[in-house]
């Protein structure tokens, strides 16, 4: 993780802020303009996080804050001051795949892979709430992210298998 | 090389014997960089040192700009350069136009013509500084009436370029066979018009481009995520005013999909090089989503159509006649013109040799069109099967037994259409009969969808429930020279000959490194198909070795031949041409290194499973060996152009040499989708879609079905959500994804896939190519289940997207009492 606090020039106001991300702490100035998905991408270079719309409708900026799944195009970077994060960067362990991951993999759950990081992390709050979903409950809990690529039916099988292979372990 | 492999999967199986990895679904090596986080796509390049470009773009349809005052942008803190027209006209030249006579500058040149259109660039230490910079650009604008309705725009009342007259920026009318007398001796004729709206592609990664000017080399570095970057390549360098060899187009191994659309974004490949240059320093420019949605130069075809069938009472189709007039927005762009493809596809799946075709292309006031998956295909196909159910309707006629008696036999293939191209191989009628067997055994029974007590009860409810099964073909494998027919002088095309004819075959290339793994260079860019798996699953078959020895990467466009790419499911085909010719190449240079080491000759030599064997004493070399024995690269390093497939072919001739659309592949679908239209609502469920697919050999069937899934998706999108609507004074309608609305998880159906394998008698695999099915046969085969379900109420498709407001308003004006 690499931190650039530059590109904010000293005629533009700024906060300082503090955020746990993937399990480590930084805290840094922003412009309070700053939103958290160029925050995440440029500031701490987490380029897993995509931007594809900036209006809140595809879902690839997904991360989780304090858990919850939130599309960081829709908060500015101040508002996660004091907040724990998680990105698709802190999912794999020594670089052996995140179950999740896994299991997109396995059922070739994705293509252009744009959308990608998203649909993992919503899939990963879904799973932390629901750790056995029936389709219904799948198609609920990814409603919010869009694939334009495979068509969502590998999706679903990505989901159930990470869904047994989690409970597995 | 970019786009590094994930690293080697413990999975990947060991080489056993004579067992093939084409044909198997091996998991892709792409993956593991994208699900990391790792991959890096053009919105990740950020080189030290790098400005950021936004664009002031038009708010008007059609105006002059009067004045533009850029003095308060240039006062911005962190605001560098602002640019306009003028700026760029001392030292650049036009983009290439898709039709002689129109000069089109990277931003607007004293008048705008769409809403969305550039008028001016603005770089800045940052994007949200550039954006401020933006809004203090004041443009002062002079509007004038526009035309947004491409059949007013035939009337030439508002005309969008005045110094070429018209809209009609070109029309063709097109007779093959005997037209008017199958017209005149048909027992009827069928008439009617459909409409298709404008929808497009809408990859989730907008377009973006980093350029640099290299002042001491004079040259520039553009990565970008432009579609067909060796092809198009000419649309940035002549522009910039640059030779080919002076400007390397890099497209990223990772690029967030395209489906055509990207093929267009020259635009802003020039200006972010142009500001580049101006500031000696790399420019950034990433399109956000209302600006793509908005003036992206991505909308695609949009379609009025007018159609004649020939028909007799017993069913015989006897011809068609096509009229149809194409929007394509405010210029006519290079290399887009998706008006001539449906010529190799002309009667679908139907034996009709009598066919006129007619088409005007009209410029209106709206955003450009790009090409997108099908390359207007998808609404030829949809007109076509709408116009066979009417026929059906008047003659009386199950539309069943009406599209049985008219498909093409499997004894007529290799099968000629009168439009010159050729069907190579497949059983529609067998294909035809198995979906309509597999909907039968699996819904049309006791507990089923179709079950006709739920039908019966569901209809109660005022939910009609429907399935009409269509077969359709999608042809494959662009890239003979038919494309620049519409900038050819039409009356020489006649005495064209063969030799005139330009091959535009699929390079690859390959080297056998020190550690005797082999490192293989794609010419090509790629959006999420697995290209890297592909070739390195085909040529591990070739080598005797583990796909996971074998990395790829991709070239430049300076690196790179001038060649064609990826576009009309042309790479399955192409690609694994071109890996079996490069695999033999290979083979054929190690055996002759081997035998020069040995110092015999070549007979006595056999390569077999990653080695060089000689016969007679059984010593062998591995590819380490042989590589560590090839000091100037000279045997280890070759190249591989595989050629068009229909090159190769005499029956092509007059195709090819009057620059016809030739698709040497049929890639067929025979398809059910189960609909359910509620009455009272207007929406259109699909509950199920059944689908039984023939793309040739199957190199790898979890990609096969992976764009299978993908192409029914965009299908579903395109038949029943997306449209880019315009207001009459040319307001776009659709400028964020809450308008624009692509299919989510709860809109795309269960699909249920069934394959066969027809391969393709003209390819060197087999394979037929399979990218854009799905999107080419998905909006035909929904609408044909539509009229089936809504054919008690008396509704018919006639305009795509078939949204709620629309079925409602047929149903209220249905004359059939409910």
């Amino acid at each position: 993780m690499s931190t650039d606090d530059t590109s904010v020039p000293a005629d533009r106001p700024t906060e300082e802020i503090t955020v746990t991300v993937n399990g480590e702490t930084v805290t840094t100035e922003v412009e309070p303009r700053h939103k958290l998905s160029d925050f995440l991408r440029e500031h701490l270079g987490l380029r897993g996080v995509r931007v594809g719309c900036e209006h809140g409708v595809c879902g690839a900026c997904t991360v989780l804050m304090d858990g919850d799944a939130v599309k960081s195009c829709l908060s500015y970077a101040v508002q996660a001051d004091g907040a724990e994060l998680e990105t698709v960067e802190g999912l794999a362990d020594d670089g052996s795949l995140h179950p999740i991951q896994q299991s997109f993999h396995e059922e070739h759950a994705l293509q252009c892979g744009f959308c990608t990081s998203g649909f993992v992390m919503a899939t990963k709050e879904l799973l932390n709430e629901n750790p056995d979903p029936d389709d219904e409950e799948i198609r609920e809990g990814l409603a919010d992210n869009i694939c334009r690529c495979t068509g969502y039916q590998n999706i679903y099988e990505a989901v159930n298998r990470a869904a047994d292979r989690m409970e597995d372990e | 090389m970019s786009g590094t492999q994930s690293p080697p999967e413990a999975d990947v199986e060991e080489r056993a014997g004579e067992a093939e990895f084409t044909g198997r679904g091996l998991e892709r090596v792409e993956d593991h960089r994208i699900l990391t986080g790792r991959a890096e796509y053009v919105h990740d390049v950020a080189p030290e040192n790098c400005l950021h470009m936004a664009l002031v773009r038009s708010m008007h349809a059609h105006a002059d700009i009067v004045d533009i005052d850029v003095s308060a942008a240039l006062e911005v803190p962190g605001c560098e350069a602002v640019l306009t027209a003028e700026d760029i006209k001392e030292r650049y030249n036009p983009m290439p136009c898709g039709l002689n006579g129109f000069e089109e500058w990277s931003l607007a040149d004293g008048k705008v013509r769409y809403v969305g259109e550039p008028v001016a660039a603005v770089v800045a230490t940052d994007r949200y500084v550039a954006e401020d910079a933006v809004d203090a650009v004041v443009v002062d604008y002079e509007t004038r009436d526009c035309v947004v309705d491409p059949r007013g725009a035939l009337e030439d009342d508002v005309v969008v370029h005045e110094e070429f007259g018209s809209n009609v920026a070109d029309r063709e009318e097109l007779v093959f066979g005997d037209v008017e007398g199958a017209f005149e001796d048909a027992d009827r004729v069928v008439e009617s018009s459909y409409s298709w709206g404008r929808i497009s592609g809408v990859p989730l990664e907008t377009a973006g481009v980093v350029a640099q000017y290299d002042d001491d080399a004079d040259s520039f570095d553009i990565d970008c995520n432009i579609q067909l970057h060796t092809l198009v390549d000419d649309t940035v360098y002549e522009t910039l005013g640059y030779g080919p060899d002076d400007v390397h187009l890099n497209v990223p191994a990772d690029v967030g999909g395209s489906f055509g659309t990207k093929i267009a974004i020259h635009r802003y490949c020039c200006l972010a090089a142009m500001a580049s240059q101006q500031l000696e320093r790399p420019v950034k420019f990433v399109e956000d989503r209302i600006e793509n949605l908005q003036g992206g130069d991505m909308h695609s075809s949009e379609r009025e159509y007018e159609v004649k069938l020939a028909v007799d009472d017993d069913g015989t189709i006897r011809g068609l006649d096509v009229w149809f007039v194409d929007d394509f927005g405010a210029w006519p762009r290079y290399p887009v013109n998706q008006v001539l493809k449906p010529l190799s596809v002309v009667s679908n799946a139907y034996d009709i040799q009598d066919v006129r075709y007619e088409y005007e292309l009209v410029l209106t006031n709206k955003t450009s069109q790009t090409a997108y998956r099908g390359f207007g295909v998808p609404s030829h196909i949809y007109a076509l099967e709408m116009i066979v159910e009417e026929a059906a309707r008047e003659l009386g006629m199950d539309p069943d037994e009406l599209r049985r008696r008219n498909l093409i036999a499997p004894d007529q293939m290799p099968y000629e259409l009168p439009t010159k191209n050729i069907y190579d191989s497949g059983d529609f009628p067998e294909a035809f009969e198995e979906i309509q067997r597999i909907v039968d055994e699996h819904e049309r029974c006791e507990g089923g969808l179709l079950d006709p007590e739920v039908v019966a009860a569901k209809r109660e409810e005022g939910k009609y429930r429907g399935v009409r099964p269509t077969v359709h073909i999608e042809p494959g494998v662009s890239g003979s020279d038919w494309t620049d027919r519409q900038r050819s002088d039409r009356a020489e095309l006649d005495d064209r000959d063969r030799d005139d004819v330009a091959e535009l075959p699929e390079h690859l290339r390959a080297e056998v490194l020190a550690d005797g793994t082999v490192k293989a260079y794609i010419a090509t860019d790629t959006s999420g198909q697995g290209h890297q798996t592909l070739v390195s699953q085909l040529l591990a078959d070739e080598l005797g070795v583990l796909p996971s020895d074998i990395e790829v990467g991709y070239l430049d466009s300076v690196e790179a031949p001038t060649e064609y790419g990826t576009a009309a499911s042309r790479m399955a085909v192409m690609l694994s041409g071109a890996t079996a010719g490069l695999g033999r190449t290979l083979v054929e240079n190690l055996e002759a290194l081997a035998a020069r080491e040995w110092d015999c000759g070549v007979a006595e030599v056999a390569y077999r499973d990653g080695r060089v064997e000689r016969v007679d004493t059984g010593e062998s070399l591995s590819l380490a060996d042989l590589a560590n024995r090839d000091a100037d690269g000279e045997f280890v390093r070759a190249s591989y152009d595989y050629e068009h497939p229909a090159s190769q072919l005499e029956e092509f001739d007059e195709a090819l040499s009057r620059k016809f659309p030739v698709y040497p592949t049929a890639a067929f679908a025979a398809n059910a989708p189960i609909v359910e239209v509620d009455a009272k609502t207007g929406e259109v469920d699909i509950l199920k879609f059944y689908s039984l697919r023939d793309c040739g050999t199957q190199l790898n069937p979890t990609i096969v079905e992976g764009q299978a899934h993908g192409g029914i998706a965009q299908g579903v999108g395109a038949a029943l959500q997306e449209e880019f609507g315009y207001d009459d004074a040319g307001q776009p309608q659709a400028i964020t994804l809450f308008d624009y609305k692509l299919p989510s998880i709860e809109n795309v159906p269960e699909i249920k896939l069934e394959h066969t394998e027809t391969p393709s008698p003209f390819t060197e695999t087999g394979a037929k190519g399979t990218g854009e099915g799905g999107m080419i046969d998905g909006p035909a085969a929904i609408a044909a289940s539509i009229n089936a379900a809504l054919e008690p109420l008396d509704v018919t498709v006639d305009q795509i997207p078939f949204t709620p407001n629309r079925v409602r308003e047929r149903i209220r004006n249905s004359s059939v009492e409910r």
